[in-house]
C-alpha cells in the first residue's frame, strides 16, 4: 500500500491502494474515538473493485476479463464525453469546463477541506486529488489535446483508474467549503458530483443507499423511506396522539387541505427516525395560526432528493413531483423542513431546472419560523431552554444558500445560553454525513464517518461547549438538518457521549416547542430522562 | 526582418484579442443557462454581504423587488485581482510568492497601457521631448524596475515553492513550470533591456508610436527586441493555458459563484428552460432513457422508471 501518494498510483499500485493511518488522525478534546478498520474479505477483494483505502461505497463488480476492463473504461469515456456536450449536461457544463480548465494547482483548497484536515493530511483526501485524474483524463484520452502528458501531467487510463476515481468521488462530502477559498473559483466538489453522475448516468454504477433504496424507491412507493401515503397518514396521525398526550395540546396535523397558504414538505425520514419533529412542526404551525397542510400525493410527503448527491435525472424527477403537488394543492408556497438537501435541491438547483409556471415558490422553514417567533404568536417561556446550546450550519441551507440570519435569531430568542461553534456560518464544517454519507453503514464507511468526515464536526461541538463538557452539564445540539442529525446521533451513540457528556440533538423546532408556555415542560429529553 | 518582428507584434495583438474572444464565446455558448451553483458569501448581497446572508432570509423574498449592489461586487472583485485576496486569506505562504509575481505583471501592464497613451498623444502632436513625456518617462523607469524585478523574484520563489513543496510538487506539470520561467525571462529581458539603455520609455514609446503609424525601423537594442519578443509570445500563450484565469475569472465569480438570480426576476431565463428541456439526452443508463436510447430532457424528467411496467 502506498503511503506517499502520486497521482498516477491510481493505475499503477496493485491491490488496496492506500490506507488512512488511524494513528496520524488528530485527537479531539471530546471523547472521539478511533474506529478500527475492518479488513475486506476474502470475497471482496476477489469479486469487487474495492481497490482504492479501507472504505468500499460503489462495490463495482471486479472485470473478469482483457474485453470487461476494456469494457469499463470505455463506458467511463463515454460518460465523460458526455459531460462534456450541451445536449446532456447544459445545467452544468459551464460551471464544469472552467473547473476543468482553469485550476493554477496552488492547493488552497487542500487546507479548507475538513477530509483532509481529519485524515492526518492524507494526500488522497486533497480536493484535487480527484479532480486532478479527472482533468488529465479529460485532456489526454477525450479532447486528445496535443502536448497532453507534457502540458497537465500524464495519466494511466485502466480499468483501475476508472474504478478508484469513481470510489474517489465518494471521498468527499460535497460541501464546496473547499471551492469557497478557491482564488480562481474552480470548484472541486462540483466536479466529484460530476464524476458521480457519470457514473450512474452511464455506467448505471451508484450506491444502493442513494439509487435502488433511495431516489428509485421514492419513485416508486413515494418515499425512500419505503412508506405509502397511507403509512404516512397512519404514521402522522399517531404522532399527532402520541405527542398530544406528551404536551398536553391537540394536535392535527392536516393533509391534503386544498388552498391552504403553506404545503410544508418533510424530510419523511423525521417520520420515522424523529417524530418530535414532525410534532414540534405540527404544534407551532397550527399555534401559530398558519394555514398549511401536508400532501399525502407519492412523493410529496417525503422532500428527500437523494438525486441532488448523485444524479441529475432522478433529481429533476423528483424535484417535479414535489412542484407538481404544490400547484395540485394550490397552495401559496412550498416550506421546507428541517433538510438541507432538500432546501438547496427544490430551492437552487430546480429554479433553473423546472419550467417557470410549474415552479411554486419555496420558503426555508427557518424562515417562516423566524417569522412566527418574531411576530410573537407563540407564548414562549426561553428559561425553559436553560441550557448550552450550540448550533450546527447545515452547509446546503447555509453556504449554499445565504441562509445564515433567521435560526441564529430564534435562538437568541429562545435559548439564554446559545453559544456559536467556531468556524460558523458560511465558514461551517459539513457534519460529515452529507451527499448521502448518513444513511450509509458498510464496509467502513461508518468508520469513516467516525473517523474522518464527522470528526471536525465533533472538534467544533467540544471547543462550543468547552468550559462546559462533562455529565453535569446538560447540553443541546441543534442540527436542524435530517441527515446532519443522522451522522451527530452516530457518532454521539458510539462514543456514549450522551451518557459522558450529557448531550441532547435534535432540530430547532424542539428547541422552540420546549420554550412554549402552554407546553407541558421537558419536550427534549436527555438520556437519563428517556421513559 | 523589421517587418516580421512587426508582423509579429500586429498578430500576437490581434491574436490575443481573437482568443480572448473565442475562449469566452465558448464559455457562453456551453450551455443557454446553467443551474443556480453560487456560493455565499455573495457581495452584492448588501448589508447580508458581512456575514454571508442572501435574500433568501426574506420572508416570501419573490414578493419584493430584487435589490442587487453592484458596488459590492465591483469591491469584491477589484480586491480580489488587485490584492489576490482569496489566496491572502487562504493560502499566505504561496500569496507571499504569487503576489510579487501578480503585482509585477500587472506594473508592467500598467506601464503598458501608459506608455500606449504616450504613443497616442505624440501622434496627435504632442512633443515626444515636453515635461509631460519626461514625467511620464521617469514614472514608466520606476514601474518597469520594480515590475521586472517583482516578476523574476516572484516568479522564481514560485517555481522553488513548487519544487520544494511536497503537496505542490505532485501538481505541478512541466507546463507550469515552463509558463512561470517564460514570465522570469521576459522580466529578466526587461531588466536588461532597462538597464541598457538610457531611457526603456523612449524604447517603448516608440516602439508603439512605430507600430501605430506603420514605420517598421530596427529596435534600438537587442535586450529590447528579445523582451517584446517574448511579450508576443504570451499574448498568444496566456489565453491558451489555465493562465486565461486572467480573464475567465469573471465568468467564475460573476456568474458562477456569485449568479444568484432566481428565475422568479429574469423573464429571458423564464424562456430558455423549456427550450433546454427538448435537448436529446443519450445517457445510457436504464433508469435514464430505459433503453429507448434518446429522449429530451423533458421526456426523462416526466418519465419514471420506477413506475410497474404494463406488459
Amino acid at each position: 500500500m502506498k503511503d506517499n501518494l502520486l497521482l498516477s498510483d491510481v493505475s499503477t499500485a496493485e491491490g488496496q491502494m492506500t490506507s488512512v493511518n488511524l494513528e496520524r488522525i488528530p485527537v479531539l478534546p471530546l471523547d472521539v474515538g478511533k474506529m478500527p478498520w475492518r479488513p475486506l474479505t476474502e470475497e471482496q477483494k476477489e469479486n469487487t473493485c474495492c481497490i482504492l483505502d479501507d472504505v468500499c461505497v460503489l462495490n463495482i463488480p471486479k472485470p473478469k476479463n482483457r474485453a470487461e476492463e476494456e469494457e469499463l473504461v470505455n463506458k467511463f469515456l463515454s460518460g465523460m464525453r458526455k459531460s462534456f456536450t450541451k445536449e446532456n449536461n447544459w445545467a452544468f457544463l459551464p460551471i464544469l469546463e472552467t473547473s476543468t480548465d482553469y485550476c493554477a494547482q496552488c492547493n488552497s483548497c487542500a487546507d479548507a477541506c475538513h477530509l483532509y484536515e481529519m485524515s492526518g493530511e492524507h494526500d488522497m483526501y486533497r480536493p484535487n486529488f480527484r479532480s486532478e485524474i479527472f482533468r488529465r483524463i479529460y485532456k489526454q484520452y477525450v479532447k486528445k489535446e496535443p502536448l497532453a502528458k507534457w502540458r497537465y501531467g500524464d495519466m494511466g487510463l485502466n480499468w483501475k483508474t476508472v474504478a478508484r476515481l469513481g470510489e474517489l468521488a465518494y471521498r468527499c462530502n460535497l460541501c464546496r467549503r473547499c471551492a469557497q477559498t478557491c482564488p480562481i473559483g474552480v470548484d472541486n466538489g462540483l466536479i466529484a458530483r460530476e464524476i458521480r453522475k457519470i457514473f450512474s448516468q452511464e455506467m448505471d454504477i451508484h450506491p444502493r443507499e442513494l439509487h435502488e433504496k433511495g431516489t428509485m424507491n421514492q419513485l416508486k412507493v413515494g418515499s425512500s423511506t419505503g412508506m405509502t401515503p397511507e403509512v404516512v397518514k397512519e404514521n402522522v396521525e399517531f404522532i399527532d396522539e402520541d405527542y398530544a398526550e406528551i404536551t398536553g395540546i391537540g394536535i392535527h396535523t392536516p393533509f391534503d387541505v386544498q388552498g391552504a397558504d403553506i404545503m410544508l414538505l418533510h424530510n419523511a425520514g423525521e417520520i420515522m427516525a424523529w417524530p418530535e419533529n414532525i410534532a414540534a412542526f405540527s404544534l407551532i404551525f397550527q399555534e401559530a395560526g398558519l394555514s398549511w397542510t401536508l400532501s399525502s400525493k407519492a412523493l410529496a410527503y417525503d422532500g428527500v432528493n437523494y438525486g441532488i448527491f448523485y444524479d441529475d435525472t432522478q433529481a429533476a424527477r423528483i424535484a417535479l413531483q414535489h412542484m407538481l403537488a404544490a400547484k395540485e394543492l394550490g397552495v401559496k408556497k412550498i416550506v421546507i423542513g428541517e433538510c438541507g438537501h432538500a432546501h438547496k435541491g427544490l430551492t437552487v438547483i430546480a429554479d433553473r431546472l423546472i419550467p417557470f409556471e410549474y415552479q411554486v415558490p419555496r420558503e426555508s422553514c427557518y424562515v417562516t419560523l423566524h417569522d412566527v417567533i418574531m411576530s410573537g404568536r407563540l407564548k414562549l417561556d426561553p428559561s425553559r431552554n436553560d441550557f448550552p446550546v450550540t448550533l450546527h450550519d447545515p452547509c446546503n441551507v447555509v453556504r449554499l444558500m445565504g441562509i445564515v440570519q433567521p435560526q441564529r435569531e430564534i435562538l437568541r430568542r429562545i435559548a439564554p445560553k446559545f453559544r456559536e461553534m467556531p468556524c460558523n456560518g458560511v465558514n461551517n464544517y459539513c457534519c460529515g454525513g452529507g451527499s448521502g454519507f448518513a444513511i450509509m453503514t458498510r464496509n467502513n464507511i461508518e468508520e469513516w464517518r467516525g473517523n474522518i468526515s464527522g470528526r471536525k464536526k465533533m472538534w467544533q461541538i467540544g471547543e462550543a461547549f468547552k468550559e462546559c463538557l462533562g455529565p453535569e452539564t446538560k447540553k443541546y445540539i441543534c442540527a436542524p438538518c435530517s441527515n446532519c442529525k443522522g451522522q451527530i446521533r452516530e457518532i454521539l451513540e458510539h462514543n456514549d457521549l450522551y451518557a459522558k457528556n450529557s448531550f441532547a440533538y435534535g432540530g430547532l423546532v424542539e428547541l422552540i416547542v420546549n420554550a412554549m408556555s402552554n407546553v407541558k415542560p421537558g419536550f427534549i429529553k436527555w438520556e437519563d430522562e428517556e421513559e | 526582418m523589421t517587418t516580421l518582428f512587426y508582423l509579429l507584434a500586429y498578430l500576437a495583438i490581434a491574436g490575443f484579442f481573437c482568443l480572448v474572444f473565442l475562449k469566452v464565446r465558448s464559455y457562453l455558448r456551453a450551455s443557454p443557462l446553467h443551474v443556480r451553483w453560487e456560493l455565499y458569501p455573495v457581495p452584492h448581497e448588501g448589508a447580508k454581504t458581512s456575514y454571508g446572508g442572501s435574500f433568501m432570509e426574506e420572508k416570501e423574498w419573490w414578493t419584493k423587488p430584487r435589490h442587487v449592489h453592484h458596488l459590492g461586487d465591483i469591491k469584491a472583485l477589484i480586491t480580489e485581482v488587485l490584492f489576490l485576496r482569496a489566496t491572502f486569506e487562504h493560502n499566505i505562504k504561496l500569496w507571499f510568492r504569487s503576489y510579487p509575481f501578480h503585482f509585477g505583471m500587472y506594473m508592467l501592464m500598467g506601464g503598458t497601457i501608459i506608455v500606449l497613451l504616450a504613443a497616442f498623444a505624440q501622434l496627435c502632436g504632442a512633443s515626444p521631448d515636453g515635461g509631460l513625456m519626461i514625467f511620464i518617462g521617469n514614472v514608466i523607469s520606476a514601474v518597469v524596475l520594480v515590475g521586472s524585478l517583482c516578476i523574476i523574484g516572484g516568479g522564481l520563489s514560485l517555481i522553488h515553492r513548487r519544487m520544494t513543496d511536497e503537496g505542490l510538487n505532485k501538481y505541478t506539470t512541466p507546463e507550469m513550470y515552463f509558463n512561470i520561467g517564460v514570465f522570469v525571462v521576459f522580466g529578466l529581458f526587461g531588466l536588461f533591456a532597462w538597464t541598457g539603455a538610457s531611457s526603456y520609455f523612449e524604447m517603448a514609446r516608440g516602439f508603439l508610436y512605430n507600430l501605430m503609424t506603420f514605420n517598421f525601423i530596427p529596435q534600438p537594442g537587442t535586450w529590447f527586441a528579445l523582451h517584446l519578443l517574448v511579450g508576443f509570445f504570451l499574448l498568444i500563450w496566456i489565453p491558451l493555458t489555465q493562465m486565461a484565469h486572467l480573464f475567465m475569472k469573471y465568468f467564475t465569480y460573476h456568474d458562477i459563484r456569485w449568479g444568484d438570480e432566481p428565475t422568479t426576476y429574469n423573464e429571458r431565463n423564464k424562456s430558455i428552460i423549456p427550450d433546454a428541456l427538448k435537448y436529446a439526452v443519450t445517457w445510457s443508463a436504464k433508469h435514464v432513457t430505459g433503453g429507448a436510447g434518446s429522449k429530451t430532457w423533458l421526456e426523462v424528467a416526466t418519465s419514471n422508471p420506477a413506475a410497474p411496467k404494463n406488459d
